[in-house]
């Protein structure tokens, strides 16, 4: 087995491990970046819209500051997520962005004089400012009060990425990719690398590493309809999860976007509802004013989601073979701006759909699109019960979203997390260099990657299809743990996937494994993506309110008083479901718990300490003394 | 921080060889596109009349430039071929990966090179066969020509004629091309010019064989 | 609905008793399928040990490059109406086999951006507290329409030259060099760029087959970035024998703004 060491192990190569990647190789430390797929090609890529950061250039954004994006951000959340973080990420997101400048990312920038935007569909005029010529300009996304998402015309995912991945290059990361993380390597008390796959050969390797980051992204394949990726299947979480030690948190906040186009589940970007696409039903009725006045379409995600499921549950969604779905209309903004501001869009659905929106309505319906829930990790993106560990990005539960997390702030999550994970992590390499690596725990993690390959390999324990038993599982998410849920449901939800985990056990290949088998490779991940799933279901049945993105159709109020904190979920060896804790959901509330303003539904209040409240914006200065 | 640089800098200065060929290659083929378009231009004016191109051909004989001129054009003849051959696949590996390649692709820029090697190695046999027969039974008159041409030769020039100005064509929008002044805008206006371009030149060229095998003396 | 006839090269290089041949799937179309469908069905439904290479599906990430009937294309974003009822895949040619459909990309591209120095390359360094660098929105997008590229590689694998020549750097890197070269934030001199590019495994292999033009999903302008280019390293080369008056007539512009001056810091 080819053993290697570095200083740094990143896991997962998207924009969040990058970023770490940066920070610690800029500070002179080894750093390996595992991959499943050549780094560009990392979902970071797919992300069209923006990231959100508070830089106040444009007109629409003038005025902004942290302040104002800390509370979007917040009431974002349902006031599920952690205050301390959601500042430090307002505060710090602007930083971040002027960075990616400084490295190469080509920001769409101000050009001063009047401007046709649009708002609810409706065109308006604004002028941008003179003096604010040349300086990034940002767009409007759902759930903002200012306009404040940066973006590079619609692939600032791909721009970031790739500029971040320059940097890399520039730096001589050690890049390895193909390469699938199987389990983490830890003695019960500290992280020390993982085993890993090569996905060249089929062999398994070793990473010995004084740090490991885990960043790599959402486990959206839990569901059949996900915009996801096909990589995005929890491997990282499932590590984490398998150690029995690190908690998962909030596995239950999972995000739909209201337009995954009809069939192939592809995202179009939000950008179409912030520039003044609408949405249609089946009698081309304008519906959204009508269940939300103030923002229509931009209302939240998770709030645009559930109106759309309640309209089409009214019978207005449009009947296609592949189930019901509503239109998206972007007719109006003209060819010009569809095919330059929104090209992305426009191919997609030229590309994978066969409709010109130029002149044609785009099927749409709300897809599992993020997932807010990961490995849980403190404000320095050290994850809880190992040390060494961290995490970053999508894979993490740092928790700036809580149970919904904005348009943009996701995207500009990975940077700006990536960039404090990152200068934390430099901390901990700095103050550690007593680390040992510890042979036995790698020969046991290794050993135990082993056995299961041999099981499958051979057959001894059955011989299940390990597709069959993925689409049972993702069948069992849409139809149980979806976007509206109730107690019956999920019940049944939470036996059936505890019936395919056992299923799961009996997994054996169909086909031959010789050198990289791709069967092998799901095989391996299909009870971990089992037991993730039954993290989500498992912590929905248990929370018995509505926030966020957590909408039970039984428990339609959000519960302060019961339910202000965020689930966490251990596995320990041998069992069928995942051990549930609770932790307050933000040490301090700089935003006591209030409405959202949007989305409706009632609150029960619950009684803050008045120790935990904090004067507003003055965090920081608190933090000092 | 600044960007340290893994490139290997050297004290010498950067080599030029390559940019320099590349630039003598192309202006080795404008020169010889030239020189064709004269060469048509000239005889064909037999077909206005023969004593019309007995005078031009005594003209450039009386002042040495046929003389002169025509062991300089098979030099640049060749130096462009030297010079272009560096990316012709002489190995049978190489030309089997390209021909398997354009013929997968089925696409007409790429068959186009395979044309344009053929027709390279075919002219400059041709070419340097129909110099050296010119300019070793000078003068050069109309009478002359037509013997030739009406004595055997015409299948040599029926094969010489469309493949130089099919090189002549082609190379000339792919001089456009490489240095970017047919650009993809204008790709589809020039690949038309080019057709037309090489349609007359080589319908002026079959009218003058025509005119040459009616010439009586 | 049609029956498709899908004719997939087969090879594992690591099996020894694999050798290369090409298999045939029978499958029912249907409706908006894609390849990513077919050949996942064809994986998931009759032979799982088929290997290929599929990530965003979406025709961003450029995993899934391969020659459909003859050309190559991303699978993903290749609807099975568009074709006939005979469909031929067989893996990029150029890049290294992995096995079936899949090849290393990864490898050949990271070893690119190190020959030609992907990246800013400025003495400057990032002040936290600083206003951002100005830049011409217009700018901003024609370096945003270079950086679109996602090394899919199937200009490389569509280019003659390079599967002739296996050291030419292909358009997908001359084209990302092309972005740093109109980008002002980028310091390096056009001495620097000849340095990169100035030889017959650069600008100067290219034959201008124009393959890579044509073949490219994300419709890059590869075509004029060679040209300007190769005009550009050219002209370089022969600074100080061509009067300055022609060298700046037939010199490519840098970029759309009236940075020049930054460009020569």
């Amino acid at each position: 087995m080819q053993i290697f060491q570095s200083d740094l192990l990143c896991i997962g190569a998207g924009l969040a491990g990058e970023r770490v990647a940066v920070a610690a190789a800029e500070a002179g430390f080894s750093t390996i970046c595992l991959t499943l797929v050549p780094p560009r090609r990392s979902h970071s890529s797919a992300a069209q819209g923006g990231m959100q950061a508070a830089l106040g250039n444009s007109i629409m954004g003038e005025g902004d500051c942290p302040d104002i994006h800390f509370t979007d951000t917040v009431k974002g959340s349902d006031w599920g997520c952690d205050q301390e973080v959601a500042r430090l990420f307002a505060e710090n997101a602007p930083i971040a962005m002027r960075e990616m400048a400084f490295y190469g990312c080509p920001w769409s920038r101000v050009v001063p004089g009047e401007h046709t935007y649009y708002k609810g569909g409706k065109p308006f005029k604004a002028v941008e400012k003179e003096e604010n010529w040349g300086l990034i300009h940002s767009r409007a996304f759902g759930g903002t009060a200012k306009w404040r998402t940066c973006y590079t015309a619609d692939g600032t995912g791909h721009a970031v990425l790739f500029t971040l991945d320059n940097r890399l290059v520039q730096l001589g990361v050690d890049m390895h990719d193909r390469v699938q993380a199987e389990a983490l390597i830890h003695d019960g008390d500290r992280c020390m690398g993982c085993i890993a796959r090569d996905l060249r050969t089929g062999e398994l390797r070793a990473y010995f590493a004084r740090a490991t980051l885990i960043a790599t992204g959402g486990y959206g394949r839990i569901y059949k309809a996900t915009t996801n990726a096909i990589i995005c299947d929890g491997g990282g979480q499932i590590c984490a999860l398998e150690t029995g030690m690190v908690p998962l948190g909030n596995m239950e906040a999972i995000q739909f976007h209201p337009t995954g186009t009809v069939p192939t589940d592809i995202l179009v970007t939000e950008g179409c509802r912030g520039d003044g696409g609408t949405l249609l039903d089946v009698n081309l009725y304008r519906f959204m004013p009508d269940y939300e006045p103030e923002k229509a379409e931009l209302a939240s995600r998770d709030v645009v989601s559930r109106r759309m499921t309640e309209h089409m549950r009214k019978g207005l969604g449009v009947k296609s073979p592949y189930g019901d779905h509503l239109w998206l209309d972007i007719r109006h903004l003209g060819e010009k701006h569809i095919t330059t501001n929104l090209r992305e869009v426009y191919d997609i659905c030229n590309n994978f759909l066969g409709v010109n929106p130029i002149h044609q309505l785009i099927p749409v319906r709300p897809t599992q699109h993020y997932s807010m829930g990961g490995v849980r990790t403190n404000k320095d993106g050290a994850a809880y019960g190992l040390k060494g560990l961290y995490a970053a990005g999508e894979a993490a539960c740092w928790d700036m979203h809580g149970f919904n997390r904005l348009g943009g702030n996701s995207l500009a999550e990975t940077v700006v997390a990536g960039r404090i994970v990152g200068a934390k992590v430099v901390e901990y390499l700095q103050g550690d260099d007593n680390t040992v690596f510890s042979t036995a725990a790698m020969r046991d993690a290794a050993a135990r990657v082993q056995e299961r390959i041999d099981i499958l390999v051979s057959g001894r324990n059955g011989r299940e299809n390990c597709y069959a038993v993925r689409d049972a599982m993702q069948e069992v998410m849409m139809e149980h743990v979806g976007i509206f849920r109730n107690g019956k449901d999920l019940q049944a939800g939470v036996d059936k996937l505890q019936a395919l985990l056992e299923r799961s056990q009996h997994i054996g290949l169909q086909g031959r494994n010789m050198g990289f088998s791709p069967e092998l490779s799901m095989a391996l991940r299909v009870p971990g993506m089992i037991k993730l799933a039954l993290c989500s279901a498992y912590g929905a049945l248990m929370r018995t309110e509505s926030r966020g993105a957590h909408a039970r159709e039984d428990y339609p109020e959000r519960n302060d008083r019961d339910w202000l904190n965020r689930t966490l979920a251990t596995w320990s060896e041998g069992a069928t479901l995942p051990t549930l804790s609770y932790e307050d959901a933000s040490p301090y509330f700089e935003l006591p718990p209030g409405d959202r303003g949007y989305g409706g539904g009632k609150i029960i209040p619950g009684d803050i300490p008045a120790d935990k409240i904090r004067p507003f914006g003055k965090a920081e200065q608190q933090e000092a003394k | 921080m600044t960007s340290p640089s893994i490139r290997k800098h050297t004290d010498n200065a950067p080599v030029v060889v390559p940019s320099r060929l590349d630039i003598i290659q192309a202006i080795t083929g404008v020169l010889l596109i030239l020189f064709l378009w004269a060469h048509v231009f000239l005889v064909s004016s037999v077909i206005i009349s023969p004593a019309l191109m007995n005078g031009i051909a005594d003209f450039f004989e009386r002042t040495y430039m046929a003389q002169i001129g025509g062991p300089l054009v098979l030099l640049l003849i060749v130096y462009h071929f030297l010079i272009a051959a560096r990316k012709m696949p002489f190995r049978a590996s190489e030309f089997m990966t390209f021909w398997r390649n354009a013929r997968s692709l089925r696409h007409k820029d790429t068959w186009l090179w395979v044309v344009q090697v053929v027709t390279a190695i075919v002219i400059l046999v041709m070419a340097s066969i129909h110099i050296y027969v010119v300019l070793s039974t000078l003068p050069i008159t109309a009478e002359q020509s037509a013997s030739r041409v009406q004595g055997g030769w015409l299948p040599f020039f029926l094969i010489l004629l469309p493949m130089a100005e099919l090189h002549l064509g082609i190379g000339f929008y792919r001089l456009g091309v490489k240095y970017g002044y047919i650009t993809r805008a204008s790709r589809h206006v020039w690949q038309r010019n080019e057709y037309v371009l090489t349609g007359i030149f080589i319908l002026i060229g079959l009218l003058t064989l025509v005119r040459f095998m009616l010439l009586t003396n | 609905m049609r029956k498709l006839n899908i004719d997939v090269f087969r090879y594992n290089p690591l099996d020894p008793e694999s050798k290369p041949h090409m298999q045939t799937f029978v499958l029912d179309e249907t409706p908006s399928m894609t390849l990513f469908i077919a050949l996942t069905q064809i994986r998931e439904t009759i032979d799982p040990t088929l290997m290929f290479d599929f990530c965003c599906r979406a025709g961003i990430c450029g995993s899934c490059g391969m020659v459909i009937n003859g050309r190559p294309g991303l699978a993903c974003s290749t609807q099975t109406k568009d074709l006939p009822d005979h469909i031929v895949l067989q893996p990029l040619p150029f890049f290294k086999l992995l096995g079936d459909l899949s090849v290393d990309t990864g490898t050949w591209f990271r070893q690119a951006w190190e020959r030609i120095e992907s990246w800013i390359h400025t003495d400057k360094t990032f002040d936290p507290n600083e206003e951002e660098e100005r830049m011409d929105n217009e700018l901003a997008n024609e370096i945003f329409e270079l950086d679109r590229c996602i090394e899919c590689g199937c200009c490389v694998a569509a280019c003659g030259t390079a599967l002739m020549r296996k050291d030419f750097l292909g358009a997908t890197s001359i084209n990302r060099l092309a972005r740093f070269y109109i980008d002002p934030r980028d310091h390096r001199t056009e001495e620097d760029f000849y340095e990169i590019i100035g030889d017959d495994n650069g600008v100067f292999g290219c034959m201008g087959l124009l393959a890579c033009e044509d073949v490219c999903p994300k419709k890059i302008p590869l075509q004029d970035q060679l040209g300007i280019m190769r005009r550009m390293t050219a002209l370089q080369s022969v600074r100080g024998i061509v009067p300055k008056f022609l060298l700046d007539r037939l010199s490519p512009r840098r970029c759309g703004c009236s940075c020049s001056e930054q460009h020569n810091d």
